[in-house]
């Protein structure tokens, strides 16, 4: 009833390609696009953006760049936190070196930087496979937090070895730093998660997209259809190694303020990697899912106490959330397997045909 | 996507009860850490705070006649959740206690705009000390340069200058905290002719130091001075003990002298050292207070076990220097219920002199000291404490750091980090 596809008729290739073939999907689209372009900016308070809209952008963006990798390409990683933080330091460095540069232009930039990186370790992907690639991605995380450690210059000699994020400003706005309004941050992450988030769909939807889709299922039967094994890994490697570390510069410098070298240790990589498999691998929407899910839900937990008039002690109410998240995170895997995104493809499926089910 | 509909609602939700203040009390929240891998060295410290707290509630209904409310929010030591509790708790906190160096150092940036007072006592950045440039920043009775300062002067036998030619060996851990002490350690042994061979631990290396410990071996330093937390104290202890290094000749910082490492190794760790600013008095007029008010009445948290240990007595005096900041505060303003900015004023003036101490039974728990705008930490100095095998004793007369050196390291520092976050305003009106 509520998702009747009858009459909806496509009379053209093109309609029938289209991103959203179903009209509610769009309009489901454009609501979730009013709400955060529009409405939930305007009503948030501090303690919102700070703890639920930003970082659920930023652990969104990082988880749909190892989708890209892990999902779509099919190459378990397990260097996200390490990709990251090359992305943050390649921005602190492009900052203070050059103040004037535009933030925007020394986010995207840092990325290249963590691309870089991640094809270098991505080239033993070419001979191993599966869960021997996954440990040498875990190379790739400790090489890399310990030369976020010893390498002095990446921190400009700070004593306490931590970077810390002056006031940047663009046209006089602040948009990092601690002088930044929450709103105009949310609003600078946005922007760039939209950017990547329409770039990665049209990528994973296209050409590229069934390349990889190909290499993830039979690497052997892809490339004796022609495709150039080398070419996709490497590319999964360096489009997912950019994404991720376009969305660990926006990590520091948006919302943390100040990383120290084990920020970007290997709970981060696993964090990003759950919220990737619950959300469900290979999907885009997914990733959000998962980021609701395990960013913001704990949030929102720990509040419920509060709301409901009770007086636990926090440490407790800290307990009950992690058992709770963790009890759902089971629920969800064993309800659906394939993640979230899946378990929403299977309602809207149910959807179209309520109430008259076959 | 529909679960940003939800998250909407909630966020509403918690947009109005975030408004709603309640009665009169002074809320002091304190971003404790009962959970996570240092969960056993915090949870003896949050309990010394709380229940002094508590104890100021149950005898005197609170401080200036308003309780206090010394709420907790957990952050299991993580940079993430300490923000998460920052942000909750900021609306109407009248000051925040960040708890780690990492959530110290987030939030340092963020309080000349929120204007709360971080009170750090004895952690976070030693530069802090510096009250025109951090205005926000507290970390009284002493910081980690003064006690790197101290325990060379103790070393040496009254002065560095004793330590000419030998050769120390600083362990410490990889981490901000651990690295504190190092532009001091590296000025004094430039200056004074020892060798200094610092040994990082990486925080994944903390159980297993044994590669340090074979360097130390090796080296064989006249001394160890050892900057470390949670379970690398343990560890660093049992290796120690392994490899027979003497126990007299290893040091550590405050945070490196809790009863419960030392009693894992017992008679084996007798004659390991730890400099501190405060010292356990279980038979104090203090203790006296809180074991009527607090414990008897079965309101506190801690185990009996605890309660005469060092870390919980620190957590007393923590919440005791707090107070005298609130009381500082209540009696220039008039008022009992004060702000963050009026508690900012109190905690530039707290005076606690000897004869304050007595009152307040806490006589030999901490050395008196005073701050002023300028100097936001006091230099109160502090005692070597020896493990005699059962428990800490006073091994040393009161030690004083050496401010002559400290105080220039203090200024260029703050001017560094004030230049690398410009615009950064700096306090020029203080004086002293």
């Amino acid at each position: 009833m509520l998702y009747r596809v009858a009459g909806q008729f496509k009379t053209s290739y093109r309609a029938d390609q289209a991103l959203f073939p179903v009209k509610q999907d769009a309009w489901l689209l454009m609501v979730i696009l009013v709400f955060a372009w529009v409405i939930l900016p305007w009503t948030a308070s501090e303690f919102v953006f700070q703890t639920l809209l930003i970082p659920v952008l930023i652990y969104a963006l990082a988880a749909t760049g190892l989708n890209i990798l892990t999902g779509y390409a099919g190459q378990l990683s397990l260097g996200t936190g390490a990709f990251m933080g090359v992305g943050a330091y390649a921005c602190y460095k492009l900052i203070t070196i050059f103040p004037e540069m535009n933030l925007f232009i020394a986010v995207l930039l840092s990325g290249t930087f963590s691309a870089m990186i991640g094809v270098a370790f991505g080239l033993p992907s070419l001979r191993i496979k599966g869960f021997y690639l996954a440990i040498a991605t875990l190379a790739a995380q400790f090489f890399l937090v310990w030369l976020f450690e010893k390498w002095p210059w990446l921190y400009n000699y700070n004593a306490s070895g931590a970077i810390q994020v002056p006031n940047v400003d663009i046209f006089g706005l602040h948009v990092a730093g601690p002088l930044a309004d929450s709103m105009t941050q949310y609003y600078f992450i946005l922007i760039v998660v939209t950017l990547l988030t329409v770039m990665v769909i049209n990528l994973t939807r296209g050409n590229q997209g069934r390349i990889w889709k190909a290499t993830r299922d039979m690497d052997i039967a892809a490339e004796l259809i022609g495709i150039n094994l080398m070419r996709s890994k490497l590319l999964a490697f360096a489009v997912s190694s950019y994404i991720v570390g376009v969305a660990g510069a926006l990590f520091v410098f948006l919302w943390r303020g100040a990383a120290e070298p084990n920020l970007f240790d290997i709970e981060l990589s696993f964090r990003v990697l759950f919220i990737a498999i619950i959300g469900g691998l290979g999907s885009v929407l997914g990733n959000w899912l998962g980021a609701i899910l395990l960013v913001a839900l704990p949030v929102l937990l720990n509040t419920v106490p509060e709301l409901l008039g009770l007086s636990i002690k926090s440490a407790t109410v800290e307990h009950i959330n992690i058992m709770v998240v963790g009890g759902l995170i089971i629920f969800f895997l064993i309800v659906e397997p394939h993640g979230l995104a899946q378990l929403w493809r299977l309602i809207r499926e149910k959807l179209i045909i309520w109430p008259f089910p076959h | 996507m529909t679960y940003l509909k939800k998250l909407a609602a909630a966020g509403l939700a918690l947009a109005v009860t975030a408004g709603a203040v309640s009665a009169q009390e002074l809320y002091t929240p304190n971003l404790s850490y009962r959970t996570g891998p240092f969960a056993a060295t915090g949870i003896p410290l949050m309990n010394g705070q709380r229940d002094y707290m508590l104890m100021l509630n149950a005898r005197d209904g609170g401080i200036g006649g308003v309780p206090v409310n010394f709420e907790e929010c957990e952050t299991g030591y993580s940079t993430e959740k300490g923000v998460e509790c920052y942000e909750r708790t900021k609306g109407n906190a009248i000051v925040t206690q960040p708890w780690s160096t990492g959530i110290t150092l987030q939030v340092l940036p963020k309080t000349n705009v929120d204007e709360i007072p971080i009170l750090a006592p004895g952690y976070g950045f030693s530069p802090m000390a510096d009250g025109k440039v951090f205005q926000w920043a507290f970390n009284m009775p002493l910081g980690y340069w003064d006690g790197a300062s101290m325990i060379l002067n103790e070393l040496g036998g009254g002065s560095p200058a004793g330590l000419a030619g030998k050769k120390i060996a600083f362990l410490h851990l990889d981490h901000p905290f651990g690295k504190e002490p190092l532009p001091l350690l590296e000025a004094m042994a430039a200056e004074h002719g020892f060798e200094l061979v610092p040994i990082p631990v990486g925080l994944s290396e903390m159980q297993n130091q044994s590669a340090q410990w074979l360097q130390i071996r090796r080296e064989r330093p006249d001394y160890v001075i050892m900057w470390g937390w949670g379970a690398m104290n343990a560890g660093a202890i049992t290796e120690a003990v392994k490899t027979r290094y003497p126990m007299d000749q290893f040091v550590g910082v405050w945070w490196s002298g809790h009863d419960a490492d030392l009693r894992q190794v017992g008679m084996d760790g007798k004659g390991y050292r730890s400099i501190s600013w405060s010292m356990p008095q279980p038979d104090g007029g203090l203790m006296a207070d809180v074991r009527q008010h607090v414990i008897d009445p079965g309101a506190s948290m801690a185990s009996e076990e605890e309660i005469n240990g060092v870390f919980y007595q620190r957590g007393l005096v923590m919440s005791m220097i707090l107070a005298e900041g609130i009381r500082a505060a209540q009696a220039e303003f008039g008022t009992a219920e004060i702000d963050a900015t009026q508690l900012r004023w109190g905690l530039e003036h707290i005076n606690l002199t000897a004869e304050r101490l007595e009152e307040l039974g806490a006589t030999g728990m901490v050395a008196p000291f005073s701050t002023s705008c300028a100097n936001h930490t006091g230099h109160a100095g502090g005692w070597m404490l020896q493990w005699d095998g059962e428990k800490f004793v006073q091994a040393s007369d009161h030690l004083t750091p050496d401010l002559s050196v400290i105080n220039p390291l203090i200024e260029s520092a703050a001017a560094e980090y004030a230049a690398a976050n410009a615009p950064w305003p700096v306090n020029e009106a203080c004086e002293g």
